[in-house]
């Protein structure tokens, strides 16, 4: 049997006196949405920057692909198979889209490839070429990212974070500030994406939380207060008091 | 409208191709190098034929400047450091083509050892360097400078604070001719080919994989790692490249003016390569060189008006900031930019 693509075990940090992950232990199915939500300041941003190796856990244990990865860093994690998206968008604003996309691509390449002129990595063009139609960015590929409305930047943020075909990728908000249309079709997107690959998300959105995962872990402040299927994990009535009592 | 993602790069001619913006610019960069070049030949030409020695080695003076520019840009423009610093590895350069040339080293000689030089000490350099950024980047870079400066104008063997002088003319084998150091009009285009030379390998280096990765690192360095890369390591290898660019050029320094001196090393020479990239045009390649051009012109033309030349550079270097923030060739490639463009989605 496949290991989980994630598990995370009594991951720990604090900033200050402030736990902002506290004893967190959850796994992430292959193939599948998991997904994080929790009342804001909860920790779950936090725990991707520990996952992505954006910070380092001082407690506990994260196992990606079956090895142990605690404290790698960020390159590193991208290198094992690791795709992520920010909350609050990070793009390369003074480049193009296609720059952008191609940026995000290159790693696809062979490294031999990355003293050759840029036109000479077609896995990367051809890469950040899809990535234009399936985000619908085609039509401002040449525009700056910086120049993008906040929904398009939003989807390029996601369209980034896939590009060099990670095995497990963290989305974190994806949809925030999106349109309704946005949203239905970024819900549409996760769950096409979990054909090939895992998802690990933090959504606000209960709709969409509900209709698009398979698994659902809820925090409150840093730790875990409930995890099970969607449904279950709503009817829990310690989630209803701290979470959607709350909301 | 949207093409298949299959096969797209083989032809880039039609239709829904995105347009390489770094690309273009790049391309905008080159026309305006040839320019300068056809200007510099130009000039050639009627220095020779009026047989004047003080305007041609005062361009090949320029032209040397303008190779530690182009090491600033590489950092400053393309990676978003700022160095305060970059006169130390052109200082490198300088005192070791001196020493060795006065010990009857031919000039291929020098240069491949200025080059193993020059790596070294910026490899060993930006270990350091390349953890900061910043002012921190800016700092450490001038107190590297400031060390290295303070060092050699304490070193009798080197001349102390008089620098080296009596450094004997070279003789350069190019294959088809030999270029004198001593030949003003033969020195000046031998300077103007090495500086040709220089700047297409460093376009060509900026236009890779690994060239988009410093302007991304310029643009928004935190998302870089997340990317695969490791921004550190880039930062290094730019400042390596930087390093070997200033050390050459600081190399043919002695060749023409026959002596080194501590100032080649010091702060003011730090400085006016940034004065002369961010003048010329940050993140262009071609400004540094214009830049250099045109403030050696300057420098020399007002210096004959009045001793106080510093202040009305001053001045101008202020205007320049304020009127064209990006540089007086930055602003043109700009323009010429969006023609190219324009030309290509119509
Ligand atoms: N680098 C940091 N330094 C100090 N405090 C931090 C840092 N990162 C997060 N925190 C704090 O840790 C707590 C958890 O933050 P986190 O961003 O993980 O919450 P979140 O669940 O993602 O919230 P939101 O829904 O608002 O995005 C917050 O109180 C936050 O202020
Ligand atoms: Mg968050």
């Amino acid at each position: 049997m496949t290991p989980p693509i994630l598990e995370v075990s009594g991951l720990g940090i604090a900033f200050g006196g402030l736990r902002a992950v506290d004893d967190l232990s959850f796994r992430a199915e292959r193939n599948a949405v998991t997904t994080i939500i929790g009342p804001n300041g909860a920790g779950k941003s936090t725990v991707f920057n520990l996952i992505s190796g954006a910070l380092s856990p001082r407690a506990g244990k994260v196992t990606f692909d079956g090895r142990d990865c605690t404290g790698a860093p960020p390159h590193r994690m991208r290198t094992l198979g690791l795709g992520r998206s920010f909350q609050i968008t990070s793009l390369f604003p003074d480049l193009t889209v296609f720059e952008n996309l191609r940026l995000a691509s290159e790693v696809l390449e062979p490294r031999s490839r990355w003293l050759l002129p840029v036109s000479r990595s077609p896995i990367a063009l051809a890469r950040a070429d899809a990535l234009l139609s399936r985000f619908a960015l085609t039509g401002r590929a040449d525009e700056l990212a910086g120049a993008l409305s906040h929904g398009e930047q939003r989807r390029l943020e996601v369209a980034m974070a896939i590009a060099a075909e990670p095995k497990l990728l963290l989305l974190d908000e994806p949809t925030q500030g999106m349109s309704h249309g946005d949203t239905e079709e970024t819900a549409e997107l996760i769950r096409s994406l979990a054909a090939d690959l895992s998802v690990l998300l933090i959504e606000h959105d209960i709709g969409l939380v509900m209709t698009i995962s398979d698994h659902v872990v809820v925090m409150h402040q840093g730790r875990k207060l409930a995890e099970g299927a969607p449904a279950a994990v709503r009817a829990d009535p310690a989630v209803q008091a701290a979470y959607f009592g709350h909301a | 409208m949207v093409e298949a993602a299959t096969g797209p790069v083989a032809d880039p001619a039609r239709g829904a191709r995105p347009i390489d913006r770094i690309g273009l610019a790049m391309r905008a960069s080159h026309l305006l190098a040839l320019l300068l070049l056809a200007g510099c030949l130009v000039f050639a030409l009627v220095a020779w034929r009026t047989g004047d020695v003080f305007y041609l080695r005062l361009a090949t003076e320029a032209l040397i400047f303008a190779g530690l520019a182009l090491s600033v840009d590489i950092l400053l423009g393309y990676t978003g450091l700022l160095s305060l610093g970059q006169a130390l590895y052109f200082g490198l350069g300088a005192y070791m083509s001196a020493v060795l040339l006065r010990s009857g080293w031919s000039f291929a000689g020098v240069m491949a050892a200025v080059l193993l030089g020059a790596t070294v000490v910026s490899f060993l350099g930006g270990l350091i360097v390349s953890r900061v950024r910043g002012v921190y980047f800016a700092l450490i870079t001038f107190g590297m400078a400031q060390v290295a400066a303070k060092a050699v104008y304490n070193t009798r063997e080197l001349g102390a604070s008089d620098g080296l002088i009596g450094v004997p003319i070279v003789k350069i084998a190019l294959g088809f001719t030999t270029v004198s150091s001593d030949s003003p009009i033969g020195f000046f285009l031998f300077v103007l080919g090495f500086m040709v030379l220089l700047y297409l390998a460093l376009s060509y280096l900026l236009d890779t994989p690994f060239g988009r990765i410093l302007i991304a690192i310029r643009s928004n360095e935190r998302r870089v790692p997340f990317l695969g890369y490791q921004p550190q390591r880039a930062r290094l290898c730019a400042y390596v490249a930087a390093g070997i660019v200033a050390a050459l050029s600081g190399a043919l320094y002695p060749m023409l003016r026959g002596f080194v001196s501590p100032e080649l090393m010091s702060f003011t020479t730090s400085g006016n390569a940034v004065i002369t990239v961010v003048t010329g045009g940050a993140g262009t390649l071609v400004g540094a060189l214009y830049g250099s051009v045109i403030l050696t012109a300057l420098r020399s033309v007002i210096g004959s008006w009045t001793s106080h030349h510093l202040i009305v550079i001053g001045l101008i270097f202020m205007a320049v900031v304020i009127f064209f923030p990006r540089g007086l060739i930055g602003v043109i490639r700009a323009r010429l930019e969006s023609w190219l463009v324009r030309r290509r989605t119509r």
